[in-house]
């Protein structure tokens, strides 16, 4: 992995909705002041039956890391030093892409499994580390050393469903396929 | 059987006649074997594709389609800021930034604080395209940026200053028309410091009145230190250059240089993403030069910024709209339909609205009664005065009736033999109490000789001036003195020269020794000291005559201040501000009335 922690980090910000068509994405690209960049998003992709029951329990990981997460972050043109998901399955990710990946501790009570939880300035809410990737911690964190103070990572995640409720309303969601 | 089949028939019959006795029959029988060709072998064994197919086959096996899913992606990319904006973030421990230390709160937020109201810039109805409505969308929220962490700022930019910003970056035609006071130079500033960061702008221009430069200048300094700005100076040859060949990102001009260049500014290679026009009430008559000027740069954004975009009629506005956007109010439109049309394009608060907590402004109407020496000469001025104005008969004009009111102003000022002031003896009696207090006052007038007069009187209270006569680079040094030296108590100011763009919130007096003819003047003269930054309540008193013209002028000067608030909130109301030509006349009691279609 290139050393990119000495200059502002670009962000990328994941998060995978379940709407009625089925599971959609979305991605921002934000430099370290948390303006956009790039922004992208991917049709929306329903499971079948048999699907659902071959892939069984680790449906949700391979939908959000291998099917969505990874299309959008390799049809991304800027390439992200940290990514940053509201949704843990997408933790799954890490083992896709050579990009660090943390995701917003979601509040309930019961924590998904092999996650390690860091906390850092930047964030308003504490930050789940795949336990497989433990040694991206340092990097994870200097990364965030670097973005700009006023910028809290659970933020983004406003601005991304309002543009989904905006891309919605003008029916471009509806285009992507 | 056919004659291929031959030979094999023959090699089996002979193979069964050579059998052993042991492979079949019983010992010692002797049986003779017929061979006959066996039907089945007539044809060659072929194998048949049918039944190995028929495990693949529905009804048996039903196709499960593909195992694997897979999405499409749509994106867009944003202008991308220049690199020359986006400074490397501040390291956690670093201190707040900015003139003034602003306490940062620590994050996460407490708990148990009421959650800030995030302020974004709303896509408006103009913005058509989805990639240009996903960029606002997208945006920071506002009033993180500004906390002292992001940008380097004097303090925080009040929310009401917030949603100034989120109203004008959205817009390619805007008029912020906040009362004066409210801080419309910095929320300009920062709207247009935030594009340039976005990389939404490259190139824009800053028009204001010559006066203000200085005062421009001061505050981009401020607001945007990190933002480069260049003057229009020096010769001819120097502007060009600035106009054609300057890559600053930011032009600063006044209305006059701009008028002086108005070929250049028009020139088909001169174009600015953004034009921003200062008291943008200058161009309210488009017909003039500077108004044409104006109108003939090639720009991206025109926004007006103007505390009184409304004057005398509603025609200003419609003429403001010349320059936002051309296209927006139909030819003849009612005033009363005005509002329709440029609703979305204007924003204004005022003080009240906006800043609860701002100090009260107190107004205190001093109506004297003249000296002796005063009211002789007033009586006599006033009594000659209309008797000649009945005499000019069809040949008066207003201009007649403006010579008496002028000639009867100075006199409710000071008498013109004696010098006696009745208002004048009020203001040095107050003078004691503001310097004794040791804060600071303003005293305007619509002439230069009152002030002139007033500085001797008021010597014991370090008398400062500023008006015409006081040159243009002793002017903001003059403005440094009052501030900073503590027994300069009194700055005296001409209407004209004072009443825009000055920042005098360290004042907590304002003396109105005259009136305007127009209560917006008045309006600009008291939130000199009257705005943002100040924390004291502010006293402003306005001096009358009594029983002379200045009060019949201000009573009806209030009765048409109303109207200019009454058309900013979309009423329908008289189209005109300023005192009519029958309200004019109607000032003194004459018989005298011009010829209609000749005066």
């Amino acid at each position: 992995m290139s050393d990119r922690t000495a200059s502002p980090p670009t962000l990328g910000f994941l998060t995978v909705q379940q709407e009625p068509a089925g599971w959609a994405g979305y991605f921002l690209v934000t430099n370290a002041w948390g303006r956009p960049l790039e922004f992208r998003m991917s049709s929306a992709v329903q499971p079948n039956r048999v699907q659902t029951a071959l892939y069984g329990p680790t449906l949700l990981d391979y939908l959000h890391a291998d099917v969505i997460g990874k299309a959008l972050v390799e049809k991304t043109a800027l390439k992200p030093d940290l990514i940053v998901t509201d949704t843990p399955p997408a933790l799954a990710l890490r083992s896709r892409v050579d990009v660090p990946v943390v995701a917003l501790r979601p509040d309930a009570a019961v924590l998904p499994a092999e996650t390690r939880t860091l906390t850092h300035p930047r964030s308003s809410l504490a930050l789940l580390l795949p336990a497989a990737f433990a040694t991206d911690e340092p990097e994870v964190l200097a990364r965030l050393d670097a973005v700009d103070p006023s910028v809290d990572l659970a933020e983004p995640f406003a601005r991304i469903r309002e543009a989904v409720t905006e891309a919605r309303k003008l029916g471009v969601s509806g285009r992507v396929a | 059987m056919s004659r291929d089949d031959q030979p094999v028939v023959e090699e089996l019959r002979e193979s069964l006649v050579e059998q052993p006795a042991d492979a079949g029959r019983s010992p010692g029988a002797d049986v003779s074997v017929d061979v006959l060709p066996f039907p089945r072998f007539d044809r060659p064994l072929d194998a048949s594709v049918r039944e190995a197919r028929l495990l693949t086959d529905s009804p048996w096996v039903r196709s499960v389609g593909q195992l694997t899913l897979s999405v499409t992606t749509e994106g867009w990319k944003f202008p991308a800021p220049p690199p020359e904006y986006t400074p490397p973030p501040r390291l956690p421990s670093e201190p707040a930034v900015g003139r003034h230390a602003v306490a940062l709160p620590t994050l996460p937020d407490d708990p148990n604080a009421p959650p800030k109201a995030r302020i974004r810039p709303k896509p408006t109805a103009d913005t058509v395209l989805f990639k240009d409505r996903l960029l606002l969308l997208l945006q920071p929220p506002l009033d993180g940026l500004f906390d002292g962490r992001s940008l380097s700022v004097p303090f925080e930019p009040f929310p009401y200053q917030l949603e100034g910003i989120a109203f004008l970056m959205p817009r390619h035609a805007a008029l912020l028309a906040d009362e004066m006071g409210l801080g419309k130079t910095a929320q300009a500033i920062l709207a247009l410091r935030l594009l340039f960061h976005q990389g939404q702008i490259r190139q824009a221009l800053l028009i204001c009145p010559k006066p203000l430069m200085h005062n421009w200048g001061r505050e981009l300094k401020m607001w945007a230190p990190d933002l480069p700005f260049e003057t229009f100076e020096g010769d001819a040859d120097q502007r060009r250059t600035t106009w054609l060949v300057s890559n600053c990102p930011l032009k600063l001009i006044n209305y006059e240089t701009l008028t002086r260049d108005a070929d250049l500014a028009a020139d088909p290679r001169v174009y600015f993403d953004a034009v921003v026009l200062d008291e943008a009430q200058r161009i309210k008559n488009r017909e003039s030069k500077t108004a044409q000027t104006v109108c003939s740069i090639r720009r991206g954004r025109s926004w007006a910024i103007s505390g009184t975009p409304i004057e005398n009629s509603h025609e200003d506005l419609v003429n403001l709209f010349a320059f936002i956007d051309p296209s927006r109010i139909p030819p003849d439109c009612p005033p009363k339909h005005l509002p329709r049309y440029t609703a979305d394009c204007i924003l204004r608060r005022t003080k009240d609205l906006v800043q609860s907590d701002m100090p009260p402004k107190i107004y205190r109407d001093l109506e004297v009664d003249l000296t002796p020496a005063q009211r002789q000469a007033y009586s006599l001025a006033e009594e000659e005065g209309v008797i000649h104005l009945n005499e000019l008969g069809e040949t008066i004009s207003v201009q007649h009736v403006f010579q008496l009111v002028m000639r009867l102003k100075q006199i409710c000022n000071f008498d013109p033999l004696t010098g006696e002031s009745a208002k004048l003896e009020q203001l040095v009696t107050d003078m004691e109490e503001v310097a004794a207090s040791g804060r600071k006052a303003i005293v305007f007038s619509q002439w230069v000789e009152p002030l002139e007069i007033l500085a001797k009187a008021l010597e014991p209270f370090g008398p400062l001036q500023y008006h015409g006569r006081i040159p243009q680079g002793e002017r903001t040094p003059i403005l440094d003195r009052f501030k900073a030296d503590a027994d300069k108590h009194v700055l005296l100011m001409s209407y004209g020269t004072g009443s825009v763009g000055l920042n005098l919130q360290f004042t907590n007096y304002v003396f109105l020794f005259d009136r305007w003819w127009n209560p917006a003047i008045e309006d600009q003269a008291i939130n000199r000291s009257h705005r943002i930054g100040q924390r004291h309540p502010v006293t402003v008193t306005r001096f009358t005559g009594l029983d002379t013209i200045e009060q019949r002028i201000a009573t009806l000067l209030d009765a048409k201040r109303k109207v200019f608030l009454d058309l900013m909130a979309a009423a329908d109301k008289p189209t005109t501000m300023g005192l009519t030509e029958d309200e004019i006349f109607g000032l003194f009691d004459l018989k005298a009335r011009p010829k209609r279609g000749a005066a």
